[in-house]
């Protein structure tokens, strides 16, 4: 009897996770979520309906508002001011503008590239878009996303952070202010679901990432030349 | 065949362990189809085969245990 009840048991639990597996199906059941990288576990499709619906799992929102420490690296280097990929690094006028593109996935909190005084915090931008030249319609003088941009003075010249929101991405949160002395590496806001950082630097500045390179929030260097030494 | 579908008041072996294989084989491939950037069709081919040598597997071990 003791063998049976063991088996019905067994058979149980296995019928219980094929049952999760077809309810949850085509996404992971909760069973093998756990071991499963965050673009695995959450897939896009699957964030994209919770954002028509407006709720989302518990998991994805404490992965989503992770803010882990982060080491900056020794010297005077520009450090990433989010996570994410490189998409750009155009010249515009004069101003080189560093594209850096988040994910869903993507830590969000943005951190400062230098140390130096927040000269201003800026509101642009009307609208929610997505798609390509997004990141650049603040150049084109036509509707742009809603962003903020961060200008920072340091001691040999002024560098800008700006942070654009998506069709997913609708707020913005910063935490510095106008006068504010910032150290490299810094917190300093957090866009709301994936979207877009641009740093804006000096032309002659020499940068030290390529588009498609992954970056990390005040961790990886991605120029030098604008800091003292 | 009485002994593999149910053996001295409980399921028989045979049984149980080919209802467990199945389903954990399933999940499996599921958690594989996942992880790895594969071709849907040769995933199918693999599960199949899989499949097919852990029934050929427990069969033969059922056969064994039972001379």
């Amino acid at each position: 009897m003791t063998i049976l009840i063991l088996q019905i048991v067994i058979l149980c639990v296995v019928a219980v996770a094929i049952v999760l597996w077809a309810l949850y199906f085509p996404y992971p059941s909760p069973l093998i979520r756990r071991w499963l990288p965050p673009r695995k576990r959450w897939p896009e499709s699957q964030i994209r309906t919770w954002l028509e619906q407006g709720g989302f799992q518990r998991a994805f929102l404490r992965h989503f508002y992770s803010d882990p420490e982060r080491i900056a690296p020794p010297g005077n280097s520009l450090l990433a001011p989010a996570d994410g990929l490189v998409t750009s690094a155009e010249v515009h006028g004069e101003v080189r503008y560093l594209v850096i593109a988040l994910s869903f996935w993507d830590m969000h909190v943005q951190r400062s590239p230098v140390s130096g005084r927040v000269l201003s915090v800026e509101s642009h931008g009307d609208g929610f878009m997505d798609g390509e030249g997004r990141e650049f319609a603040f150049l084109r003088e036509k509707s742009c996303p809603v962003q903020k941009r961060l200008v920072i003075a340091t001691d040999a010249g002024q560098v800008a952070v700006r942070l654009i929101t998506s069709l997913a991405a609708r707020r913005i949160e910063t935490w510095v202010r106008e006068g504010e002395q910032i150290e490299r590496g810094q917190r300093i806001g957090r866009i709301l679901l994936g979207s877009t950082v641009v740093l804006e630097l000096p032309p002659a500045v020499k940068l030290l990432v390529r588009t498609g390179d992954r970056v990390w929030a005040g961790e990886t260097a991605v120029a030098e030349g604008v800091t003292s030494p | 065949m009485n002994d593999f579908l149910w053996s001295s008041g409980h399921l028989g072996w045979g049984f149980f362990a080919l209802a467990v294989f199945t389903g954990l084989w399933w999940l499996l491939s599921d958690l594989c189809w996942r992880l790895q950037s594969i071709r849907i069709g040769r995933l199918m081919v693999a599960l199949i085969t899989g499949w097919a040598i852990g029934v050929a597997l427990v069969l033969l071990g059922f056969l064994i245990g039972n001379r």
